[in-house]
């Protein structure tokens, strides 16, 4: 098979996902907290995190069954491999038979599962009640990516991520078709959502009855509890990444060899801090929503994405 | 300009206008509701820009500086002004659930481009998705206007309505005659006025909220 | 000559409005509004002279034919009736304290300020005035409505201003999709684009799916400013609420310049895409009218309010006898709207008076209405036999040539429920008026003698009432016909 993003530059591209996932959750902690007048930790902070609980023991509730050990181990394996159908440093079709934007979704949605079934079965009441929250909001999320998904992939003819940002080009804003700034307006609704900060959840903290995502954490200690953190910022960053794919496909330049690659993945760098950016807006400026007023926030993405869809077919 | 990219603009900021009124339509706060309608005028203004340039019709100037000032700046002052006069509740009030007018929103959305996609030789005549944007403007606004049980939202739906017919106004090849739109524009102040005038006096003679009177019946 | 009177009409109540901002002297006050009025009128039938002879004029913007004519008439006679029912009408509302002295040189000139909004929309050739004035008319009468400024006439402005605002949006979207419609078929130079007369021109090469599209917009649009059900919802509240004179004022004029407004559209659909799509589209809203009004007709018991809903149905009666069509139907509609807004003003006059002496709308107070005021109590009774339908008034004359018209064209459904409602109205209304003329009068109702200017004001819409019913002028079955063919 032929294309143009060989098995080792997926690879590459998939362990530099998870390399700099933990950077993303920093810098956006960095600037929310220059944009709320703080101080702030550095942005490496994540990384000293996660070696601190590295090297930890780990401690198991009574009730948990032997599955909850594995738990975090499969919801970072999923996440990580979401991470491989993401295209970084350079567009277009992968050489060998790869999953697409549906697998990508797939696997997220795989992860959260995973994640959920571990907070129940610890069998703590915070886990159990961030569990059905998650399960609550995922089903409004998933379904929207996946039609946000659509509303671009219908003009390419395929879901594949790297096929489609390729046949996206160099397009910028100026040859956005007019779906295309509803699927994005539907996007930006969605992220905070997904990405799991205000509005719809709070990151900073497991102590407010609001939270969903750190509820679900709070009975892992030690490694696991790494992983699952290593887990939540690299779904941060696949999800970025696939905004990226979909809405800021490609440089303008022919990108090949050495320079092209570079030049490929100084662009992925921007975009995710522009996006990281947005991100640490809404955080800064929004409050968090009331759990009953989550389903009418992301309405609005869900109608974005519906009128993104009827625009594109009609 | 070429006509092709005068098209996609408009095709662009149709898209816009949409995503505006949902935000309208789901607006949890009336401050939101009252800032998307601006920037929703500021659209149309700007579409109207990009019609001028293109036609060289001094006309469109015109009208897009006259609904840049009116519509983007001066009927939302008059409704934040009536806002703080009232001293209200900040949450809107829905007859229904939100994602219930969420759904009719998008699904009238759909039936407008169904229905100009049924009509071929309009596209001549209007530019871009200019026809089923406006329709679908004009009825969601009703819409907005039907589902919520307060004065200044209604006031809100009103505007985003009448955001539509100009949008479609503006986008027809030759644009709309002046005085025509100046008469329209007029016409919509005066209501404005009229409206908020009301909407005080109720509120000073027995504290509620005139939509909300319902003694008149049968 | 004609041609500046063609802008001078607007004019006249426009300046009688402003001289009105000039006093506050309540009799000063009427003199103008009753000169104003007067003039309005003596101009009006000096333009009627001059078209009847030299057919249609225009200048600019402004357009008079046959057609326009009929409704300027009745906008003109109506309102020098209504100047002269206000002079003792005020007197008597000033002393019960429904109207304030220092707000009257407003109510004046917003009366005056509307009548001017309804003669422009009437002499409009160009569809965006003609929308402008509409929506003008809106926003005069809105704050008329609400004058008396208690909570249940702000209630109703309310509903009037935004439902009217917003089913004339839709009226306004059709005109703009219509326009669009005349420049893709090649019609050039800016307001000429616009103008009815230059549409009407090239009307048959417009595209038919977009004007019918259009002309659906323009009739929810104007429809609900003309009362058609389902729109109607303002139209009960507005006419209960608002001052007597500007009741009769919205019923029998307001709603007629918005049935001129679909007459308008009607004719360049039914030129675009044939006559059976607009008679089938104003079939239907008419017949919904005439069903939808039966039964609150019923179950009222506020006069003002029952009156309102009469005011549905006969535009529903005109709304049919349009869709109708042929000679016979359009004739018919024309006449009916003349006969309609002269009876409905008096009607509307009459009960204003029993209301005021009895202090309440409510129709199980008002009793032996004839024993107390005589002259008003048989005009009462008079103006509701003519709304029923009775012989030989104006209105029975045409809603017989409706009906003609519909046996005329086969169309035996409509007419079936045409006929079953109007015999149910005709049942209901007298009982209700019946009930309000005859009998004893309760103890404590006031027996001073009736004035004589709302009486003088009532006479002649009474005496013109019955005139029609009993022969057409030749000279109006003239113009009547001359505007059938317009429309045809």
């Amino acid at each position: 098979m032929t294309g143009d993003r060989p098995l080792v530059l997926v690879l590459l591209e998939m362990a530099l996902l998870v390399l700099l996932g933990p950077l993303v959750t920093g810098a956006i902690q960095k600037m929310k907290a220059r944009l709320q007048c703080r101080q702030g930790a550095g942005v490496l902070q994540p990384y000293r995190d996660l070696i601190k609980l590295l090297r930890k023991g780990t401690v198991q509730a009574d009730t948990a069954s032997g599955f909850f050990r594995s738990i975090p181990v499969l919801v970072l394996a999923a996440t990580v491999a979401a991470g491989a159908l993401v295209p970084v440093v350079r567009v277009g079709p992968p050489a060998f038979p790869l999953g697409d934007a549906l697998m990508l979704l797939g696997l997220l949605a795989l992860a959260r599962f995973l994640t959920a079934i571990g907070a129940l079965d610890a069998g703590g009441a915070f886990g159990g009640m961030g569990a059905s929250r998650e399960m609550t909001i995922a089903p409004l999320v998933e379904p929207v990516l996946m039609m946000v998904v659509f509303s671009t992939a219908l003009t390419a003819g395929t879901t594949e991520l790297g096929a489609l940002a390729a046949h996206r080009g160099t397009s910028w804003i100026v040859a956005w078709h007019a779906a295309d700034f509803l699927g994005f307006a539907a996007m930006l609704v969605l992220l905070p959502a997904e990405t799991g900060r205000i509005p719809v959840d709070n990151p900073d903290t497991h102590l407010e009855l609001t939270m969903l995502h750190e509820g679900m954490l709070i009975e892992h200690s030690g490694p696991g509890l790494g992983c699952m953190m290593l887990a939540t910022h690299m779904r941060q960053i696949v999800t970025l990444g696939l905004v990226a794919a979909l809405f800021f496909p490609a440089l303008p330049a022919d990108s090949a060899g050495a320079t092209g690659l570079l030049l490929g993945a100084g662009a992925f760098a921007v975009k995710i801090l522009v996006l990281a950016l947005y991100l640490a807006l809404v955080e800064s400026s929004y409050a968090k929503l009331r759990l009953f007023r989550v389903p009418q926030y992301l309405g609005v993405g869900f109608a974005c994405a519906l009128t993104a869809l009827a625009l594109r077919i009609l | 300009m070429s006509a092709e990219t005068v098209h996609t603009i408009i095709d662009d900021l149709g898209a816009l206008l949409l995503f505006t009124m949902i935000l309208i339509v789901a607006a949890g706060q009336i401050y939101r509701a009252i800032y998307a309608v601006a920037a929703q005028s500021l659209f149309i203004a700007v579409a109207g820009a990009v019609l001028a340039t293109a036609t060289g019709n001094v006309d469109l100037w015109v009208i897009a500086g006259i609904t840049l000032i009116v519509k983007a700046m001066v009927l939302p002052w008059v409704l934040h002004h009536v806002v703080q006069r009232m001293n209200i509740r900040r949450e809107v009030e829905p007859v229904i659930p939100v994602g219930a007018t969420l759904a009719l929103a998008v699904l009238i959305v759909v039936v407008s481009f169904q229905l100009s996609a049924s009509l071929g030789s309009v596209r001549q005549a209007i530019t871009g998705n200019a026809l089923p944007v406006g329709i679908a403007l004009t009825l969601t606004g009703v819409l907005a206007m039907a589902t919520q049980k307060t004065a200044l939202t209604q006031m809100v739906g009103l505007f985003a309505s009448e955001n539509g017919i100009f949008f479609t106004a503006m986008s027809v090849t030759q644009g709309m005659p002046l005085i025509i739109e100046i008469g329209v524009i007029l016409d919509v102040i005066l209501a404005a006025l009229v409206m908020a005038i009301m909407v005080l006096r109720v509120r000073s003679t027995v504290d509620a909220d005139i939509a909300d009177l319902d003694r008149l019946r049968g | 000559m004609s041609e500046t009177l063609l802008w001078v009409l607007p004019v006249v109540p426009a300046v009688t409005a402003l001289l009105m901002l000039t006093t506050h002297d309540r009799r000063i006050l009427s003199a103008i509004d009753v000169c104003g009025s007067a003039v309005l009128l003596a101009l009006t039938l000096v333009l009627a002279r001059e078209v009847a002879s030299g057919g249609p004029r225009a200048i600019g913007l402004l357009r008079i034919d046959d057609l326009g004519l009929i409704f300027l008439l009745l906008v003109a006679f109506l309102t020098l009736a209504v100047s002269i029912y206000t002079v003792g009408w005020l007197k008597q509302a000033l002393a019960v304290g429904n109207m304030k002295s220092e707000l009257l040189r407003s109510y004046f000139a917003l009366v005056h300020a509307f009548v001017a909004t309804m003669v422009v929309t009437v002499l409009a050739d160009n569809l965006g005035v003609l929308w402008i004035a509409m929506e003008g008319t809106t926003i005069t009468s809105a704050v008329l409505i609400g004058y008396h400024g208690h909570q249940h006439g702000l209630e109703a402005a309310w509903k009037y201003i935004i439902v009217t605002t917003i089913g004339i949006s839709f009226g306004l979207f059709g005109t703009v999709v219509i326009y669009a419609a005349a420049a893709a078929a090649g019609l050039h130079g800016g307001a000429g684009a616009l103008s009815w007369s230059a549409i009407m021109k090239v009307a048959p090469t417009l595209d038919p799916g977009i004007v019918r599209i259009g002309f659906i917009f323009v009739m929810v649009g104007y429809g609900t400013k003309a009362g058609l059900a389902p729109m109607h919802l303002w139209l009960p509240d507005a006419h209960s609420q608002a001052p007597t004179p500007v009741s009769a004022l919205l019923s029998g004029v307001l709603i007629k310049c918005a049935l001129l407004g679909i007459i308008r559209f009607q004719t360049i659909a039914a030129a675009a895409c044939g006559p059976a799509f607009p008679a089938g589209v104003l079939l239907v809203f008419g017949l919904i009218s005439v069903v939808v009004a039966t039964p609150f007709i019923l179950a009222q018991h506020d006069i003002k309010r029952l009156l309102g809903y009469h005011s549905v149905e006969h535009v529903g009666i005109v709304a049919l006898g349009l869709g109708f069509g042929g000679r016979i139907g359009t004739y018919a509609a024309l006449l009916h709207v003349v006969n309609h807004g002269i009876t409905k003003a008096l009607a509307f006059f009459a009960a204003g008076k029993a209301i005021a002496r009895y202090g309440s709308r409510d129709m199980r107070v008002i009793r032996g209405l004839l024993s107390v005021a005589p002259i008003g109590g048989t005009l009462l009774m008079l103006a509701a036999l003519s709304l029923a339908g009775v012989p030989p008034f104006s209105i029975f004359v045409s809603e017989l040539l409706v009906l003609r018209a519909g046996i005329g064209q086969g169309h035996w459904v409509a007419i079936a429920i045409f006929l079953a409602m109007v015999v149910i109205i005709f049942a209901g209304l007298l009982h209700h008026v019946g009930s309000m003329v005859f009998g004893e009068p309760a103890a404590a109702v006031s027996r001073e003698p009736e004035t004589w200017s709302p009486l003088l004001g009532m006479m002649l819409l009474a005496a013109i009432m019955i005139l029609l019913g009993l022969t057409i002028p030749a000279s109006f079955d003239g113009l009547l016909r001359r505007a059938t063919e317009i429309v045809r």
